[in-house]
C-alpha cells in the first residue's frame, strides 16, 4: 500500500535524523575529549615545580615559566582593573541614562562591534597608540590591549543585569530621598553584583588566553621583571614561540603552559556559569 | 467646573477638605506619559495626619496621581505634570525644588516589597544615613523604633543583620514601611501596599497604618474597597484620569453622589 | 463641613496655610542635603565618559588602520586586493593570497561546522536525556571557551601529523595522476594546509553556533511545536518545517556570528596553515590568512611600506568582519554574554 510505504519512509527519515543528531553531539564531545586528553598527557605531565620557580630558559638548559606566568597575571590584573572600571560605568550609562537616545543606540552598537572584533586588530591599534609613539613595546601596552578586549564584555553584562533589576527598586531608593546616582551606586550595583561579577569572570577568561593582541604590544621578555614599561613576558606569547620552535624541551614547556592556561580558563568559566545560574535562581 | 473641557462630560463631586487641614493641595493637575494624557485637571487636597484612600478601576490614574506627589515620575524622560502641587503651600512642580530633599519628606511604599540587597538593619538605616549623622546608639534606637512602628520588631529583632531578602513577603513589605518611616517623612505614599500580601499580613499592615496616622499624612492607593473603608478618613474615586468624587470615607461608601461611584462601590462595575 | 466643590480651585486661606507650615517645621527639623553624595553630581558624567571611551576606541581602531594603511593603499590602489605577489624585498604587495585564504578557510570551516552544530543543538533540545542536558550543554560552552592558542597547538602537534599520515598520504598514493582528485590534494604532505586550518576553525566555531542555535530552539513556544506533533509529524519534520522556519532569521544571524569569528581568528590558523602568500592551488596546499600574515610578519616587517601593507591588510579584515558582524547583529539583536 502506498500510504504504508510513505509512513515507513517518513519513519526511516526520522531515524536517520536522530542518528545524525547523536553523531553530531558525539563529534563535538569527542573533540573536547581529544583536546583535553592531549592537554593532560602532554601538558600536565610536563608541569613540575620548576615551571613555577624558574624563568624561561635557553634551549637545552632547565627552566620554567615563572616570568611568563607573573607577566600574564600582572597584565591581566591591570587590564581587568581598567575594563571593570570603564565597563561597569559604561554599562551603567547604557542601562540607566541612555534610554532610547540615538547616542545610546550608537554606543550599544559600537560595543557589540568591539565585542566580536578580531583581537589582532586591537593589537594593531594599541601598537599605533602606545608602542610606536614611545618607541618601545611594554607590558602596559599589552594590558591596555587586553582591557580593550575585556571592557565590552563587562559593559554588555552590566547593562543586561542592571536592566533586569525591577524598576520599583530604583524608585524605592529615589523615593527615600536618595539621589539617583547614590541609588545606583549603593542599591542597584549591589543588587546586580553577582551578574557583574559573572561578566568580569567571563571577560577574564577571555583575555587570559589571548595571544594575538600581545604579539605587537607586550612582546616578550626572557627575564623576570615587575617593570611594565619594558617588554614583558607572558604565557601566550611564550607558548606561541616555544611551540613553533625546533627544541623538544621548549615544546614541552609550551604544552605545560597551554595546559595551565586552558585549565585555568575552564575553571574560571565554570565558576562564572555557576554564579550566573545561582543568581538566576534567586 | 474645571478648565478641561473633557471633564465636563463626567459628573464630578469633589468636596473640599476643611480649610487649613491640607498638607498637600492639587490644583488642576494634568499628567502626560509622552503624548498620552493620564490625569485631567485633578483638584483636591490631602488632609494632614489623616489617611486618604484613592480607589478606582485599573488604569484610572490613581497610581499616576500618587507618583506625581513625590515626583518619582521625573526619573523617566517624557513624563511630565502640569498644574500645581502645593506641599505646605509651596508648589513642588516649580523648577527650583531639591527633589532628593523633597522625597526625604515624602516616603513611598510600593506594590511589591522592594527590600534593598542588604541586611534588615541597613535597610532601615539606609535612608537615615543619607540625611542624618547618628551615633551607633542613636541609630540602633531609630532602627528599633521604626521597626516597632511597622510592627516588625518582634519578628526580626534577633536577626537584624541577616539579609532583608530572606524575609517573607509580608515581612518585607513591613520592612519597607519601617524603612520609609525611619527618615521621619511628613507624608507617606502607599501604592497598593497589600496587593501581594496574605490576609494576616494585610491586617497587620493596616494596624500599622492606623498607628502611623498620629504622625504622618498618609495617601494610599488600593484596589481593596474594604481596606479603604476600614482605614481611611477620606476617599477619592477616580475614573479615566479624573477625580470623580472626593469626600469623607463614610460619605463615599454610604451615600455616593456620582452614578459611577455608586456603581463601583456596590460592585456593579470595575 | 463639606459642600460640593464648585468654584475655581483656591480654597485654602493664606493664614491657615502659614499655620500649617509652622506646624510641620516644628514637627521635624531635618538636614536638607543628603550626605555622602559628593560623587553624585559627577557620577553621570563619569558614566557618560566611559561609554564615550568605547566609541573612541572603535574610532581609534578604524582611524589607526586607515592612517597606517594609507601609504600602501595609495601606492598599490585597487591592485592591492587583486594581485597575489607579496614580496617584501621588491616592496610589491598584493593581498589576494591572504584575502582568498581568509575567505576560503572561513567558509570551509562553516560548511564543516554547520551540520554538526545543528545536530548538537537539536540533540540538546530534542533527544538528550534530561539528566545529561545540562552537563553536555556546559561541555559545549566550555569548548567555546578554550583559548585559540590551545586549538592551534593541538592542530599543529596532534591533528596535522595524524592528518598527513592517515588521510593525505594514502589519498596521494591512491589518486590517479592527472585526475581531478590528484589536483585537489596536491601539496606537501605535512598536514599544514588550508584544509586542516579549516578543520581547526570548524572545531572552534562549532560550539558557538551550537550554543546560539540551541538557545534559539528553546525560545520556540511549546504550543507551536506541540501542535505540529499533534498533526502526526515526526521530529525531523517538526524541526525542519516548523522550528527552523520559526527562528530562521536569528539562525542565519547565529551562523554569520560564527563566520565572523572564523574570519578574525588568528592564532589557531597561524599554527597550521603553512604560511605561504601564494594563491592556494588545492585544499592540501599551504596558504595564509590576513590575520596569520599580520601575526607572522608585523614585528619583523622590513620597511615602512611592508608595515603599511600589513596595516592595510588589517583594514581589509576589519571591513570584512564588520560587514558580517553587522549583518549578524541586525538579524540577531544585541549580543548576549552569559
Amino acid at each position: 500500500m502506498a500510504s504504508q510505504l510513505l509512513i515507513v519512509r517518513r519513519k526511516m527519515g526520522n531515524a536517520v535524523f536522530v542518528v545524525f543528531c547523536w553523531v553530531g553531539a558525539a563529534i563535538a564531545l569527542g573533540f573536547l575529549a581529544l583536546i583535553l586528553w592531549s592537554l593532560i598527557v602532554k601538558g600536565l605531565g610536563g608541569i613540575d615545580l620548576k615551571v613555577f620557580t624558574m624563568d624561561t630558559p635557553a634551549p637545552g638548559s632547565p627552566g620554567g615559566l615563572r616570568n611568563a606566568i607573573m607577566g600574564s597575571l600582572e597584565m591581566c590584573a591591570i587590564a581587568m582593573l581598567l575594563a571593570v572600571t570603564f565597563g561597569v560605568l559604561a554599562g551603567t550609562w547604557l542601562a540607566e541614562y541612555a534610554g532610547d537616545s540615538l547616542y545610546g543606540k550608537v554606543v550599544r552598537f559600537v560595543n557589540d562591534v568591539l565585542l566580536s572584533a578580531p583581537s589582532i586588530l586591537i593589537g594593531l591599534f594599541v601598537y599605533t597608540l602606545m608602542v610606536k609613539p614611545f618607541h618601545g613595546f611594554s607590558g602596559l601596552a599589552g594590558a591596555v590591549a587586553l582591557a580593550l578586549l575585556a571592557a565590552p564584555v563587562v559593559t554588555r553584562t552590566t547593562e543586561d543585569v542592571m536592566k533586569l533589576q525591577p524598576p520599583a527598586l530604583r524608585e524605592a531608593g529615589v523615593a527615600l530621598g536618595s539621589p539617583l546616582a547614590s541609588t545606583i551606586r549603593r542599591i542597584l550595583w549591589r543588587a546586580a553584583s553577582t551578574g557583574i561579577l559573572t561578566g568580569g569572570l567571563l571577560a577574564f577568561a577571555r583575555i587570559s588566553g589571548e595571544t594575538a593582541p600581545l604579539l605587537f604590544t607586550a612582546l616578550n621578555n626572557q627575564f623576570f621583571s615587575w617593570n611594565l614599561t619594558q617588554p614583558t613576558a607572558n604565557l601566550p606569547t611564550v607558548i606561541f614561540n616555544y611551540a613553533l620552535s625546533a627544541y623538544d624541551d621548549w615544546q614541552r614547556l609550551a604544552w605545560a603552559g597551554a595546559a595551565l592556561i586552558a585549565f585555568a580558563v575552564l575553571f574560571v568559566n565554570i565558576i562564572a556559569r555557576t554564579l550566573a545560574r545561582e543568581s538566576r535562581r534567586s | 467646573m474645571n478648565a478641561q473641557p473633557q471633564a465636563e462630560t463626567y459628573e464630578s463631586f469633589v468636596e473640599q477638605i476643611p480649610a487649613g487641614t491640607a498638607k498637600i493641595d492639587l490644583r488642576k493637575l494634568n499628567f502626560f506619559y509622552g503624548k498620552t494624557q493620564a490625569l485631567f485637571g485633578v483638584t483636591t487636597g490631602f488632609a494632614e495626619k489623616q489617611i486618604t484612600a484613592l480607589i478606582g478601576p485599573s488604569g484610572c490614574g490613581k497610581s499616576t496621581l500618587l507618583r506625581t506627589l513625590n515626583r518619582i515620575y521625573a526619573l523617566y524622560p517624557g513624563q511630565r505634570a502640569e498644574g500645581e502641587i502645593l506641599f505646605d503651600g509651596r508648589n513642588i512642580l516649580n523648577g527650583g525644588e531639591d527633589m532628593a530633599a523633597l522625597r526625604a519628606r515624602i516616603g513611598m511604599v510600593f506594590q511589591k516589597p522592594t527590600p534593598f540587597p542588604m541586611s534588615i538593619y541597613d535597610n532601615v538605616a539606609y535612608g537615615v544615613r543619607l540625611y542624618e549623622r547618628l551615633g551607633k546608639a542613636d541609630m540602633d534606637g531609630r532602627v528599633e523604633q521604626s521597626l516597632r512602628r511597622a510592627a516588625l520588631w518582634d519578628e526580626v529583632k534577633d536577626k537584624l543583620h541577616t539579609s532583608g531578602l530572606g524575609l517573607s513577603g509580608g515581612q518585607q513589605q513591613r520592612l519597607c514601611v519601617a524603612r520609609g518611616v525611619a527618615v521621619r517623612p511628613e507624608v507617606l505614599l502607599l501604592d497598593e501596599p497589600a496587593s501581594a500580601l496574605d490576609p494576616i499580613s494585610t491586617a497587620k499592615l493596616e494596624e500599622t497604618l492606623l498607628e502611623l496616622k498620629t504622625d504622618h499624612t498618609i495617601v494610599i492607593v488600593t484596589h481593596n474597597l474594604g481596606q479603604a473603608a476600614r482605614i481611611s478618613d477620606y476617599t477619592g474615586f477616580m475614573y479615566l484620569g479624573r477625580m470623580i468624587e472626593f469626600t469623607s470615607t463614610e460619605q463615599l461608601f454610604t451615600n455616593p453622589k456620582a452614578k459611577r461611584t455608586q456603581d463601583y462601590v456596590t460592585g456593579r462595575f470595575g | 463641613m463639606f459642600g460640593p466643590y464648585t468654584g475655581p480651585a483656591c480654597f485654602t486661606p493664606k493664614a491657615a496655610m502659614t499655620l500649617a507650615i509652622e506646624q510641620t517645621k516644628t514637627a521635624e527639623p531635618q538636614a536638607r542635603k543628603p550626605r555622602g553624595g559628593v560623587l553624585d553630581p559627577i557620577f553621570e558624567g563619569l558614566c557618560f565618559i566611559s561609554a564615550t571611551t568605547l566609541l573612541a576606541a572603535l574610532v581609534g581602531v578604524i582611524g589607526s588602520l586607515l592612517v597606517g594603511g594609507w601609504p600602501a593603499l595609495h601606492k598599490f590602489g585597487f591592485s592591492f586586493l587583486t594581485v597575489s605577489e607579496w614580496n617584501p624585498v621588491t616592496e610589491v604587495f598584493g593581498a589576494a593570497g591572504p584575502i582568498v585564504g581568509t575567505i576560503i578557510t572561513s567558509i570551509l570551516a562553516l560548511v564543516l561546522a554547520l551540520p554538526v552544530a545543528f545536530g548538537v543543538a537539536v540533540f540538546l533540545v530534542e533527544f538528550c536525556p534530561p539528566l545529561l542536558r545540562r552537563p553536555i550543554g556546559v561541555a559545549v560552552e566550555l569548548l567555546a571557551g578554550i583559548p585559540s592558542i590551545v586549538y592551534g597547538m593541538w592542530g599543529l602537534f596532534v591533528l596535522a601529523p595524524w592528518f598527513a599520515l592517515h588521510i593525505q598520504l594514502p589519498l596521494m598514493v591512491a589518486a590517479p595522476p592527472g585526475s581531478l582528485l590528484a589536483n585537489l590534494i596536491q601539496g606537501v604532505p605535512n598536514g599544514a594546509n588550508i584544509l586542516t586550518a579549516s578543520i581547526i576553525l570548524a572545531i572552534m566555531v562549532l560550539p558557538f553556533i551550537a550554543a546560539v542555535l540551541r538557545d534559539l530552539l528553546m525560545t520556540i513556544p511549546p504550543a507551536v511545536r506541540e501542535s505540529a506533533y499533534g498533526l502526526g509529524a515526526t521530529t525531523v519534520e517538526v524541526i525542519l518545517s516548523v522550528s527552523l522556519p520559526y527562528v530562521r532569521r536569528s539562525a542565519i544571524g547565529a551562523v554569520m556570528l560564527g563566520l565572523g569569528r572564523a574570519l578574525g581568528e588568528t592564532m589557531a590558523v597561524t599554527f597550521i596553515i603553512g604560511n605561504s602568500h601564494d594563491f592556494p592551488k588545492s585544499l592540501f596546499d599551504s596558504g595564509s590568512t590576513i590575520a596569520s600574515t599580520i601575526a607572522n610578519e608585523f614585528n619583523e616587517a622590513t620597511g615602512a611600506m611592508h608595515t603599511s601593507a600589513l596595516i592595510a591588510l588589517g583594514l581589509v579584515l576589519f571591513l570584512i568582519t564588520f560587514t558580517v558582524l553587522a549583518a549578524a547583529r541586525a538579524l540577531l539583536g544585541p549580543a548576549k554574554t552569559v
